[in-house]
């Protein structure tokens, strides 16, 4: 049964996916959600592909109501979730009946937090994404009456004895604290910098107000480029390093203009990306040096870590008859049939 | 796109764990451009698993993979493969498509006119003169959203960026910085002069591809005057050939 989410206190909020890959050839950033992995796991909790469309809710207060009962999992940085004014928790699925409101309160630790509905919601798609793109004005940014259709309803999932949490699924979340290392690789033009490359891993940086979706800004003893040649536009990668002015040090995130001429000293890996999603200004970041193939394992392991939820969910969600099975829906008719 | 005679000499960097950076080293900046932009085509047509793409710039390619799915060391392996087979078949041949575009030069439409002319120690009617007289090559799309990035007109000094960056530059300004030439599909900041407007619509977010051309494209600016401008409106930047 269709029905729908009717934004009653937008806050700061879009509706997003993991973002635009064919993107960048194009000359538009991959944006999508910041933190991956809360993103992620949120779609999984709720049995939605990983890459379904959801709520980005980033730092302020934010509320809606429910049309008909459903299902949805709120994740990312730590926050008051009610339902119908009873406190729910975040990192498991939560049901919410036809009418009442969600909450989003008290955003603390970290800066964004993700609601995934089973069965997701509908959004616009440009090149085979919904993520926002605030350059080519491209996107659903939420405000207050917007509608969101959903597909799918869940009838109300109550633990009868006590109130007790109803599912404990065992994800290991994340850790948010006001000071994050993050784990970086040597940038293509480290030897730019010489012997002023250290001072990144010397020095205690501040995240500054001015940082959002294009690129953190941080303060703090900046390496300094050794030549002064001109260098061409090339593309730069998500998690760039770069120094371009004597005042801050800047580290792109994922809505990043493709290209540009500064000399990229490292990059962040993609687990530590998530890590400073969720930095807000006033947070203090060191870094920490490491390898490629340390960094890939360490992203692979934590993919790992969502299958396991996904086939844990899937179990689960089966034995309370919740939905499809994910990925039935997508199976091709039989041939013949 | 010609087909390089000898192959040409290629470095490739760690670009974090999920890109590397392509870089083609040869003397001959044209050589280096076709390689990198020949190796984005030839990727792309290739689409191996957990590869997102590539974006090629002038001597530069940077590839972007999902490192859960590939690794920087398959991708690096990948790219070799593709050279390799670009130097025994050469670069596929493309006949170029040509763009003319309508400008309004000056006034509220090129705010920056006059302080280049007067840095280049030339006339208002010669920098439009040596503007519309090039047949640009689109090297490349640039930030933001796809723009098409040209070696600029041949003034006799390269053009500074402005000290202040613009907050906002609307869609179609048509700009010059340094010895680069570009045109703005979408509202943006910027901080090249901007000399003049197109009011052709560049960029269009309801269609694919986004933007009309692609690198390698050719393209060339007309002079229209301040009146006409309203009847180009809606209209879209077409390929004359």
């Amino acid at each position: 049964m269709t029905g729908s989410l009717i934004i009653q206190q937008p806050g700061h909020s879009v509706v997003t996916d993991l973002g635009r890959f064919r993107g960048p050839r194009f000359g538009l950033p991959v944006n999508g959600a910041l933190d991956q992995f809360s993103a992620r796991a949120a779609n999984i909790l709720t049995a939605n592909e990983e890459n379904a469309p959801l709520l980005e809710v980033t730092a302020l207060d934010f509320r809606m109501r429910a049309t008909t009962d459903i299902l949805i999992a709120v994740t990312g940085a730590p926050l008051t979730l009610t339902v119908g004014g009873r406190e729910c928790p975040q990192w498991e699925p939560v049901s919410v009946r036809a009418g009442e409101t969600v909450a989003l309160r008290q955003i603390t630790g970290g800066l964004r937090a993700y609601v995934a509905v089973h069965g997701s919601v509908e959004a616009p798609i440009l090149l085979g994404s919904c993520a926002p793109d605030t350059v080519i004005g491209f996107g659903l940014r939420l405000s207050q009456g917007t509608e969101l259709k959903t597909s799918r309803s869940v009838g109300p999932i109550r633990q009868p004895y006590f109130d007790l949490p109803l599912f404990r699924l065992g994800l290991s979340r994340p850790e948010f604290s006001s000071h994050a290392v993050i784990d970086v690789t040597d940038g293509p033009d480290v030897d730019e910098f010489g012997d002023t490359a250290e001072l990144l891993f010397n020095t205690e940086y501040t995240v500054s107000a001015r940082s959002n979706h294009i690129g953190l800004r941080l303060g703090g003893a900046l390496p300094e480029r050794q030549s002064t040649a001109e260098v061409l536009s090339r593309g730069v990668p998500v998690g760039a390093i770069e120094v371009p002015s004597r005042e801050e040090l800047l580290v792109l995130h994922r809505g990043r203009g493709v290209t540009a001429g500064y000399p990229v000293l490292a990059v962040v890996t993609s687990r530590s990306l998530d890590v400073l999603a969720q930095a807000r200004p006033g947070h203090t970041i060191t870094f920490r040096k490491t390898t490629v193939p340390e960094a890939t394992a360490k992203y692979r392991a934590a993919l790992r870590d969502l299958e396991n939820l996904r086939s844990t969910v899937g179990t689960v969600f089966s034995l309370l008859g919740i939905g499809n099975q994910p990925g039935w829906p997508k199976l091709a008719p039989a041939a013949g049939s | 796109m010609a087909p390089t005679p000898t192959p040409t000499p290629v470095e490739i960097f760690e670009s974090g764990d999920a890109a590397l950076r392509v870089v083609a080293s040869s003397p001959d900046s044209e050589a280096n451009w076709s390689t990198v932009h020949s190796l984005a085509g030839w990727l792309e047509a290739a689409g191996a698993d957990g590869v997102h793409g590539a974006v090629p710039t002038y001597d530069s390619l940077l590839v972007e993979f999902d490192p859960g799915v590939t690794s920087a060391r398959q991708v690096r392996a990948f790219v070799l493969l593709g050279l390799r087979q670009l130097d025994f078949i050469g670069a596929p041949a493309r006949t170029p498509r040509e763009f003319s575009v309508p400008v309004v030069y000056g006034g509220e439409y090129g705010p920056d006119l006059e302080r280049v002319a007067e840095h280049e120690q030339l006339s208002v009617e010669e920098i439009i003169e040596l503007h519309t007289a090039k047949s640009y090559v689109i090297r490349c799309l640039g930030a933001p959203a796809g723009s098409p990035m040209m070696d600029g007109p041949d003034f006799p000094l390269p053009v500074p960026r402005l000290k202040d960056p613009r907050l906002s530059v609307p869609a179609g300004a048509v700009a010059v910085a340094g010895r680069q030439a570009v045109i703005a599909p979408a509202v943006a900041p910027g901080g090249w002069c901007v000399i003049g407007q197109t009011p052709l619509t560049v960029l269009d977010a309801t269609s694919e591809p986004l933007v009309p051309y692609v690198p390698g494209d050719i393209l060339r600016f007309r002079q229209i005057q301040p009146e006409e401008f309203a009847s180009y409106a809606g209209r879209k930047m077409e390929a004359a050939r």
